[in-house]
């Protein structure tokens, strides 16, 4: 139908320029036919111009873009559109109409001047819609359903325009995650079952790795990363492109790479949009002893970090549900080397640390050391512990270890007031 | 290949239904022509009135004597058939053609600005092709061929009209109220300007609200032959592009992603639109708001698919004009008062309510 080239997009040193800002800047990509391709990257990288520039709406200044073999801005506009399917990020439909009749304007290009959409047409239709799951609300108005649905019904528009590619701009941005998920699964079934070619701007890394064949990472225009999800994601290039930090986990299930993020790279680096919030206070808890403090941390504009904390501890829920970076460790085990070292990467990156009244035993104690060992260089708040409650497990170690903190300039506190007044920039540096 | 029954099924049920609305519309109007000869300056007896109308339309076969019974004036029965005939039948036919013309052109300019409140009277088209009119007949340009230049000059403004409008569009501050900012300062502009020619014109006789107001008297057969043959045409033409208006409501970047040369059909349209409002404004002056009200009847009763909005407008905005006339013959009996007085009385305020709507739609976020 539109040519044997195997590539279904192809950029050549693609340069597009709006006025003085130059969105994309020397890109070249080729997608071959039948992938499903995630666009990632900030605010502002070019996702989007790159789309457009697919579709024929944003002129390269320099380079060509090709579909299926043919320059685009050489294809008319009807033959474009029998190449290449658009889901736009945002669209906003004015006038109500039936579902079913919203689907079919994804016929025109296939229909003759006057000519009536007839049963073929219909009967793509109905196919697009029952792939989408809309076939119960063909007769409602498009402004009457959800917008998960709607999202759906111009994901069957696409189909029934039978482009063999599909371009996707933030389809799922707008949707809840269990729309997204759907949303997704849809489009990843739609490319391996028909063939289609999917190129679809994502701003969900995870989400990007779990459905996409190859991530490509464009930054302030240029493309940074591309490969498989597995060989892109990675620590460094989030703190790179993104300026965040985050941990790379691997899904258990699904064998895909995804990211957790933390927090921004530390203020004062050269971050775009970048995080003016106060902290980092690290919290050294465990038990549930931590959660009131960072809660209260977190709501003042602080960041946090906690840790090192056991998986399964309720704090450890707080911190992460907080977004706040820990250094975690099994349950009951001592903490090993690995997060014990990490817990002082975190202790080097604070500026305060807030000792909860937490149970410690031999497997937790390393973070009374780690905490002790910033005596004197940032302020250690030691929250008093309510009497009558055995919290030593230690033979004495802890009980040694809190009293060093006290003698050594801990300011001792007894809630979460008076952290917050320690902790404010107006009460002056603790004795040290 | 599935069953697509379920959904083909519904999708008969609403063609059938969208073909219902215009075969009533058509009827409906069909009826208002053939009785509005009834209502008219002169009493006639409405016996005399149908008889005259058969014996005419059939060429002569029915009533060979039409005025058997009334009383006939001096000029005979010849001088009946001529005042229902000639005078009656032509200002009606006359009423439905400029009334289609304006109401196909205001549904083709809501959809192209995607702006319910655009009309052909509103965005200036219609003083444009005023103007263009008074042009000819204050300078007596080509006296003779006026039935010819009156269309022509008043298509020259209007296509003027539309062509600024249209770069306003284009801007970058071409916002929905922006646009219609434009449409009023021009139209107040030009018709103070035709104000200004027809007062000074130099020979002088000329009336004001004979062109501000719009008015169906004063002509004859050939002046609707040019109008009927020119509306038909770009009213055709206008016809068939409810397809592209439906996918141009969905903004120019998903249109053409979809296949419609966003801009071409843009320019077409405006075009078309302007010589329908030209032939329409030609010969009748400014009609108000014919344009902005009848759309939005159709889409109430048939829903928004510009392939019934369009053509189901031109019917309604003949039905408008036409009833517009009657009612000032019934109100105001012996007189027929300028037409436009009847439209702007029943268009502002529904202009108003829509405004209204508008900004509540708006302000409740339009999530």
């Amino acid at each position: 139908m539109t040519g044997g080239a195997d590539t279904a997009l192809r950029l050549a040193s693609v340069t597009v320029r709006y006025g003085e800002r130059t969105a994309l800047q020397d890109v070249d990509l080729e997608v071959p036919r039948g992938q499903f391709l995630a666009l990632a990257g900030p605010n502002g990288s070019g996702k989007t111009t790159l789309l457009r520039a697919a579709l024929g709406f944003a002129v390269p200044g320099v380079g060509h873009l090709e579909l299926f073999g043919d320059d685009v801005q050489t294809l008319s506009v009807v033959e474009r559109a029998r190449r290449v399917a658009w889901v736009p990020q945002d669209e906003s439909p004015r006038d109500d109409v039936p579902v079913l009749d919203y689907v079919l304007y994804g016929r025109y290009a296939h229909l003759g001047w006057l000519e009536g959409e007839g049963r073929e047409d219909r009967d793509a239709a109905t196919r697009a819609l029952r792939a989408v799951d809309l076939l119960d609300r063909a007769d409602d108005g498009i402004l009457s359903i959800s917008g998960g649905e709607r999202q759906r019904a111009i994901l069957a528009r696409a189909l029934v325009q039978e482009a063999p590619l599909v371009l996707l701009d933030e389809p799922t941005s707008h949707l809840d995650i269990a729309y997204q998920i759907d949303f997704l699964t849809r489009v990843q079934d739609l490319s391996r079952e028909r063939g289609v070619t999917v190129v679809a701007a994502l701003h969900d890394l995870n989400l990007a790795a779990r459905y996409a064949d190859r991530i490509v990472v464009l930054s302030r225009g240029r493309r940074v990363a591309d490969g498989a999800p597995t060989a892109v994601l990675s620590e460094e290039l989030l703190a790179r492109v993104w300026g965040v930090v985050a941990d790379l986990r691997r899904d258990p299930r699904t064998g895909a790479p995804y990211l957790l993020p933390h927090h921004l790279v530390a203020a004062g680096a050269a971050v775009p949009g970048a995080f003016l919030g106060r902290g980092p206070v690290h919290v050294v808890a465990g038990g549930g002893s931590g959660a009131p403090y960072l809660r209260a941390l977190t709501e003042a504009g602080y960041r946090v970090t906690a840790g090192a904390l056991h998986l399964l501890d309720s704090d450890l829920e707080a911190a992460e549900g907080l977004g706040a970076l820990t250094a975690v460790e099994v349950p009951f085990a001592p903490l090993g080397e690995e997060v014990r070292s990490k817990l002082r990467t975190l202790l080097d990156a604070a500026t305060a640390v807030v000792v909860a009244p937490f149970p410690v035993g031999p497997s937790n104690l390393p973070n009374l050391e780690e905490a002790a060992r910033c005596l004197g260089r940032i302020p250690i708040l030691l929250v008093r512990r309510p009497a009558g409650v055995e919290w030593d497990f230690t033979g004495g170690q802890a009980h040694a270890l809190e009293e060093r903190l006290r003698l050594g300039g801990a300011r001792e506190i007894s809630d979460v007031g008076e952290m917050l007044a320690a902790l404010a920039p107006s009460s002056g540096s603790p004795p040290s | 290949m599935g069953d697509p029954s379920a959904t083909g099924n519904h999708r008969t049920r609403s063609i059938r239904r969208r073909s219902w609305v215009l075969i009533v519309l058509l009827t409906l109007l069909g009826l208002g022509v053939f009785f509005s000869p009834l209502l008219g300056t002169v009493q006639i007896p409405a016996v005399t009135v149908l008889r005259i109308l058969l014996f005419r339309a059939s060429g002569g076969a029915l009533f060979p004597d039409p005025c058997a019974g009334a009383a006939v004036p001096a000029s005979g029965c010849a001088g009946l058939i001529e005042i229902v005939w000639d005078a009656r039948l032509s200002e009606i036919m006359l009423a439905v053609v400029v009334g289609a013309a304006l109401g196909i052109s205001g549904g083709t300019l809501q959809g192209v600005f995607r702006n319910p409140l655009a009309d052909p009277f509103l965005l200036g088209l219609s003083s444009g092709g005023t103007l263009g009119t008074a042009v000819v007949v204050v300078f007596r340009v080509g006296v003779g061929e006026q039935n010819l230049l009156l269309p022509l000059f008043a298509f020259v403004g209007a296509i003027a009209t539309g062509a600024v409008i249209l770069a306003a569009a284009r801007s970058r501050f071409g916002s929905v109220e922006t646009l219609l900012l434009t449409g009023v300062a021009l139209s107040s502009f030009l018709s103070a300007v035709l104000s200004l020619l027809l007062l000074y014109s130099p020979s002088g006789s000329l009336q004001v609200d004979f062109w501000l107001l719009g008015n169906l008297g004063s002509l004859d057969w050939s002046q609707d032959g040019i109008a009927f043959g020119v509306v038909l045409i770009a009213g055709a033409l206008l016809a068939t592009y409810g397809r592209e208006l439906n996918l141009l409501q969905l903004g120019s970047d998903v249109a053409q992603s979809l296949g419609v040369d966003a801009r071409r059909v843009r320019v077409r349209l405006i075009l078309l639109a302007s010589i329908a409002t030209a032939a329409a404004v030609a010969f009748t002056g400014i009609i108000g708001f014919v344009g902005l009200v009848s759309p939005h009847v159709v889409r109430r009763v048939a829903g928004n698919d510009y392939r019934v909005v369009l053509p189901g407008a031109a019917l309604v905005g003949a039905g408008f004009l036409l009833a517009a006339r009657d009612l000032s013959l019934a109100v105001f009996p012996g007189t027929l008062l300028p037409i436009g007085i009847f439209t702007s009385f029943a268009g502002a305020p529904f202009f108003a309510y829509l405004l209204f709507r508008r900004r509540q739609v708006s302000t409740m976020g339009g999530a």
